[in-house]
């Protein structure tokens, strides 16, 4: 495993004000991810891992702190959400509780659109689209829209669509919450296996204590801060 | 693969829907506008078709459209001698209600001048013009009659000689072309107690149409190459008639008699623009409210604005084009069918289609908006 961590969130917090009242939902995390490694972000409601995914995942800015990327500052307070949207798109993958698919949109097209927002040819967005549908073992529910997929096809789509683009970095937020046991260990055993075998740098937040002999490293979050690492 | 038609095929019934209430809107616009188009191309029809250079009415009268206008039988022989003058058509027209085989029938009479005008320049769609001085007639077919109907006007029966497309006047009334001196007769038509009671009282009051023996208008046709200007000072010095050009007539009737129709169907067809504005502007900020979701997904993918922007607007052209075409395709069926006629001129359809296009795009505003608005991290939320 190399030493050098792909992303590093250093000192960084995150503040809300509601009214008068201030909401320290991340306060002065530093979390570092290597790539190849599969890491559990575990912790209570409130515990500030959904505000960790959003800073990490470039989603929002710090109040304080920084995140870099390969060693480079890439977010900081003052930093524009729009320029981390292009490198959003090149260096990061999402996968969600639920999975999210367009519903007017068949399998096929749910991973294309990852493709072609990233300015992939349309053929090649589509071959791409269909093999990675195949090596999740879904290929005969391609041109299925996601009312007529299950709700383990339609991670593997939503999985599917966050490898599209060959991320370095995958953001998982409760991904098995809406699988039963199997399914759930299924996608944890495909983050391993992405993770071992592309050397994926994957981060998934989760309440399922069930899968973590399958994580590398497991970081707790309370209060904000990650307690144990 | 296009965003917006992958959405408007999976809601195929609500845009379907959609395109038919907006298209509705839009047939409405087109039906005003070629409302007054027709209502314009009626008034000027005998104005443009019936070939006279300059008209010439009673004095100090618009007529014989605008107002109304009545002039001696005999005016013709004296414009006959006006130097650059090449053919005089006295002309007569008034609008009446008959009830012929139990059907109430109002009708625009109009007496040519036979034989000098025998009709030659009606556009008959059955039947033949005029071969006799009496009791033939040639009907609109908005009338109802066929060739070789036999009708009773006054005390008299007139022979359908021909029927005519299109022969409406201002009012909407088909057009009964008779003779002047059928029109004359029928213009003076009284029962007998009318007669009699107007014999006795030689101070009541006149009929508002014709006097007997009158016209209404003397219709001039010029030589080739004769100062218009110049026979309109000749005429015009006589002090008793007034002379009105072809050009006259046009801009009397259309900036004075149908200046408030205009400014009516304008003001129509600008609230129906703002009906149909609202409209799409709250269908596309409905679609667009209800794709928060997979917007916010699309910009966590790293989509560019553009993008979004492009599939709201893309949506909103579909409308707009959709709804433009049922919209002909309602206008070519419906109006065809109106009583008055509804005239489609493709120059008028062109700018209708741009605006209609144009109003969509503009009502793509706030759901434009609204898409901008949304911020990707509202996919976890």
């Amino acid at each position: 495993m190399s030493a050098a961590p792909l992303i590093s969130v250093s000192q960084a917090s995150k503040v809300y004000r509601i009214g008068d009242a201030q909401v320290r939902a991340l306060d002065e995390a530093s979390v570092e991810i290597r790539a190849g490694e599969l890491v559990g972000i575990l912790g209570p409601s409130g515990s500030g891992k959904t505000t960790f995914l959003m800073i990490a995942g470039l989603l929002d800015t710090p109040t304080s702190g920084r995140v870099l990327f390969n060693g480079r500052v890439i977010s900081k307070p003052e930093t524009n959400l729009n320029q981390l949207r292009d490198f959003r798109r090149k260096h990061l993958g999402f996968v969600f509780q639920k999975a999210n698919l367009i519903p007017f949109l068949n399998a096929t097209q749910n991973v294309q659109i990852a493709l072609q927002i990233n300015g992939a040819r349309r053929r090649y967005a589509a071959q791409r689209s269909r093999l990675l549908l195949e090596q999740f073992g879904i290929g005969n529910r391609a041109k299925n829209l996601p009312s007529q997929l299950s709700g383990g096809e339609q991670q593997r789509v939503a999985i599917a669509r966050a490898l599209a683009n060959q991320p370095e970095l995958i953001l998982a937020d409760e991904p098995t919450a809406n699988l039963d046991s199997a399914r759930g260990r299924q996608v944890m055993e495909t983050f391993r296996r992405l993770a071992d075998q592309e050397r994926i740098a994957i981060c998934v937040v989760t309440h399922d204590l069930r899968c973590v002999d399958l994580f590398d490293r497991c970081i707790t979050m309370s209060d904000g801060r990650p307690t144990v690492q | 693969m296009n965003l917006a038609w992958a959405d408007i095929r999976h809601h195929v019934l609500r845009f379907f829907l959609t395109t038919i209430g907006v298209g509705a809107l839009f047939t409405a616009t087109i039906g005003m506008i070629g409302l007054y188009r027709g209502v314009v191309y009626e008034t000027l029809l005998i104005i443009n078709d019936v070939g006279a250079d300059i008209w010439v009415a009673q004095g100090h009268r618009a007529g014989p459209f605008a107002e109304l206008s009545e002039v001696s039988g005999t005016l013709d022989r004296r414009l006959e001698g006006v130097p650059g003058v090449s053919q005089v058509r006295r002309f007569i027209q008034f609008n009446q209600q008959y009830e012929i085989n139990g059907r109430r029938l109002r009708m625009a009479v109009t007496g040519l001048d036979f034989p000098k005008d025998k009709g030659n320049w009606i556009p008959l769609i059955a039947g033949r013009h005029f071969y006799a001085g009496h009791y033939e007639a040639i009907a609109d077919q908005s009338l109802g009659f066929t060739v070789g109907d036999q009708i009773r006007l006054g005390h008299d029966d007139y022979t359908i000689i021909g029927v005519a497309a299109g022969q409406v006047d201002m009012a909407g009334d088909g057009i009964l072309y008779v003779t002047i001196p059928d029109a004359q007769t029928l213009n003076t038509f009284a029962p007998s107690e009318a007669i009699l009671l107007n014999r006795m009282n030689k101070t009541a009051p006149g009929r508002s149409g014709y006097s007997a023996g009158r016209v209404g208008a003397v219709m001039v046709a010029l030589r080739p190459g004769a100062d218009q200007e110049q026979v309109r000072n000749y005429i015009r010095n006589w002090g008793d008639v007034e002379v009105l050009t072809r050009d006259d007539q046009e801009d009397i009737m259309l900036n004075g008699r149908l200046w408030r129709l205009r400014i009516q169907i304008l003001a129509f067809v600008g609230m129906t623009l703002l009906v149909t504005t609202v409209v799409v502007s709250l269908s596309i900020y409905t679609m667009t409210v209800e794709k928060t979701h997979q917007i916010a997904l699309l910009k966590l993918l790293g989509a560019r604005d553009s993008i979004i922007v492009a599939m709201i607007l893309q949506q909103a052209l579909l409308i707009g084009v959709k709804s433009f075409a049922s919209a002909l395709l309602q206008s070519y069926v419906i109006f065809p069918h109106f009583p008055r006629t509804v005239l489609l001129l493709p120059s008028d359809l062109a700018v209708e289609g741009a605006m209609a296009i144009v109003l969509c795009a503009a009502a793509s505003w706030f759901g434009i908006r609204k898409a901008l608005s949304v911020r990707a991290q509202e996919v976890l939320s």
